[in-house]
């Protein structure tokens, strides 16, 4: 009685699996799917120079309210603090985000916050000697600031924006959740908006109402490949954040 | 009781497995055919394509192969201006757009969001990407760290290991889809008919690169080829068409790069 009542319940459960497949690949998937191996580091190639201090990361962690970083100051603190728990304090570190002009208060650019580069992700052994990859040379290839720069990108994608750690992001595809929503506040040139509209949760203060632009560290999403400027938040509340397959992360950049 | 139980187990299979076809079926009607694909196989000698027809050729025989075959496609490569030859440019050989790929994602929307065009569309990149740029068959090009493997330079060992990284395409054209022009320089392996390497001598002494299997990128002499990635990660930038050069144009040559000869190919109606 109870046997064929579980064999039952197992035919169900396999059918569903097979369901899901199916539904998640169409058809004409089935691809084979290889070993599990760790990656490797973010380096170029093997046998390369040893590697540079680690000058960005994108935040292992959101801080867990949402838009609301405790503004610029706030967030730059949460660079140093992850910065500082892998042995990278000696830096100063600012988080990639752009502040929009209010009364009284200019609107900051977070490309003016970052130096000059260039930067170089965490440095990881994997095959052979540590190495790190370059993630850019200088603020004009980051931004793609002219027309061939832009078309080529940068050295900034899924496997070489790794966080403090050295994790890769879990991005499209990937298992859940996926965090690849980036607060950024800024345009794709890595400026602040200038119209009125909110793209900075209220400068980084904002838990509820309002909406922040994110770029994606996989540079997958909304029919584009930014890294910087992909699309809106939904709201500025963690919820909000998540549900759109972020979870509050940011870029942090060594300016010295 | 065992009868009751037996209806709803029936209830239930036949529930879930109507569920699923439905699914499955819905799936397949709102897809857009397919437009784009990465060749699932490279034609074998390197660098030597054919020209462009051999290449045309290769993308409509992998079409015809999945049941695309009623479509013209055309491959994803420039030709340089040679003596009474003008340049052919990628970008118009391949339609206007948009583009589909296997599996019904959107590629590009039209010429200008593909490459670029303006800053802006340049800066906000097109969608393809790992998880849109596949073979015709549905499969992911394997691309940077998928498979750590340190024979992934190997032809010999790549061409038996399908999960090996193999993501460089070959396209012999600059970032805005043109060709390279007014240059001597190969960057097309001889307009696709090359399998041909450069001299041992001038490998390790010549252009950018001097890593692993010596210097790559155009240079005076040196059989090559531009290539880009359809996961767009490597080579410094995350071109998908235009990020560097190979080390040479034989088929053992590619592999040093991470690439086999796979390129992408387009329908144009």
């Amino acid at each position: 009685m109870t046997k064929p009542h579980s064999l039952v319940a197992m035919f169900t459960v396999s059918l569903l699996a097979s369901c899901l497949a199916l539904a998640q690949q169409g058809p004409g998937g089935g691809q084979q799917v290889p070993p599990a191996q760790p990656g490797r580091g973010g380096g170029q190639g093997r046998g390369q120079a040893a590697p540079r201090p680690m000058s960005f990361f994108v935040t292992s962690v959101g801080m867990g309210k949402g838009g609301d970083l405790g503004g610029l100051a706030g967030a730059d603190a949460h660079c140093l603090a992850l910065a500082t728990a892998v042995g990278a304090g000696n830096h100063t570190w600012h988080a990639y985000l752009s502040t929009q002009a209010r009364p009284g208060q200019p609107a900051v650019n977070a490309r003016d916050r970052i130096g000059q580069g260039p930067w170089y992700n965490t440095s990881l052994t994997q095959l052979g000697q540590p190495q790190n990859a370059i993630i850019s040379q200088d603020l004009s290839e980051l931004h793609g600031d002219t027309l061939i720069q832009a078309q080529r990108g940068s050295n900034l994608f899924k496997q070489s924006a790794r966080n403090e750690k050295g994790e890769v992001i879990h991005g499209v595809g990937d298992a859940p959740p996926v965090q690849h929503d980036i607060l950024t506040g800024s345009q794709t040139d890595g400026r602040a908006f200038t119209d009125n509209a909110d793209h900075t949760c209220n400068n980084w203060t904002s838990s509820g109402a309002g909406s922040a632009q994110v770029g994606h560290s996989d540079r997958i999403g909304n029919m584009n490949a930014s890294w910087n400027s992909s699309h809106a938040t939904t709201g500025c509340s963690q919820q909000a954040l998540e549900s759109t397959g972020g979870a509050g992360l940011f870029y942090c950049f060594a300016v010295n | 009781m065992t009868k009751n139980r037996s209806q709803v187990a029936a209830f239930t299979v036949s529930f879930l497995l109507g569920s699923c076809l439905l699914l499955a079926q819905q799936n397949a009607a709102q897809r857009n055919p397919m437009t784009f694909f990465v060749t699932s196989v490279p034609i074998g000698d390197g660098g030597n394509l054919g020209g462009l027809a051999g290449a045309d050729a290769h993308c409509q025989k992998l079409a015809t192969a999945v049941g695309a075959g009623n479509r013209t496609w055309h491959a994803y490569l420039s030709t340089q201006d040679r003596p009474g030859k003008p340049a052919i440019n990628a970008r118009d050989r391949i339609g206007t757009g948009p583009w589909y790929s296997q599996k019904g994602e959107m590629i590009a929307r039209d010429l200008a969001h593909l490459h670029g065009d303006t800053h802006e569309l340049a800066r906000l990149g097109n969608n393809l990407n790992k998880l849109t740029g596949f073979t015709e068959k549905g499969e992911t090009v394997p691309g940077l760290y998928d498979y750590a493997d340190p024979r992934d330079n190997d032809w010999e060992y790549v061409k038996t290991t399908p999960f090996s990284n193999r993501h460089e395409m070959l396209t012999g054209t600059q970032p805005d889809g043109r060709a390279f022009t007014g240059t001597d320089l190969d960057y097309t392996c001889d307009n696709w008919t090359s399998n041909k390497d450069p001299d041992p001598q001038q490998v390790q002494t010549q252009g950018q690169g001097q890593g692993r299997g010596g210097a790559l990128g155009a240079a005076p002499g040196r059989p090559n080829a531009q290539i880009g990635f359809p996961d767009r990660n490597g080579g410094g930038n995350g071109s998908w068409n235009s990020s560097h050069g190979t080390r040479g144009c034989s088929q053992a040559a590619l592999p040093r790069t991470h690439g086999v000869g796979m390129f992408y190919c387009f329908a144009i109606n």
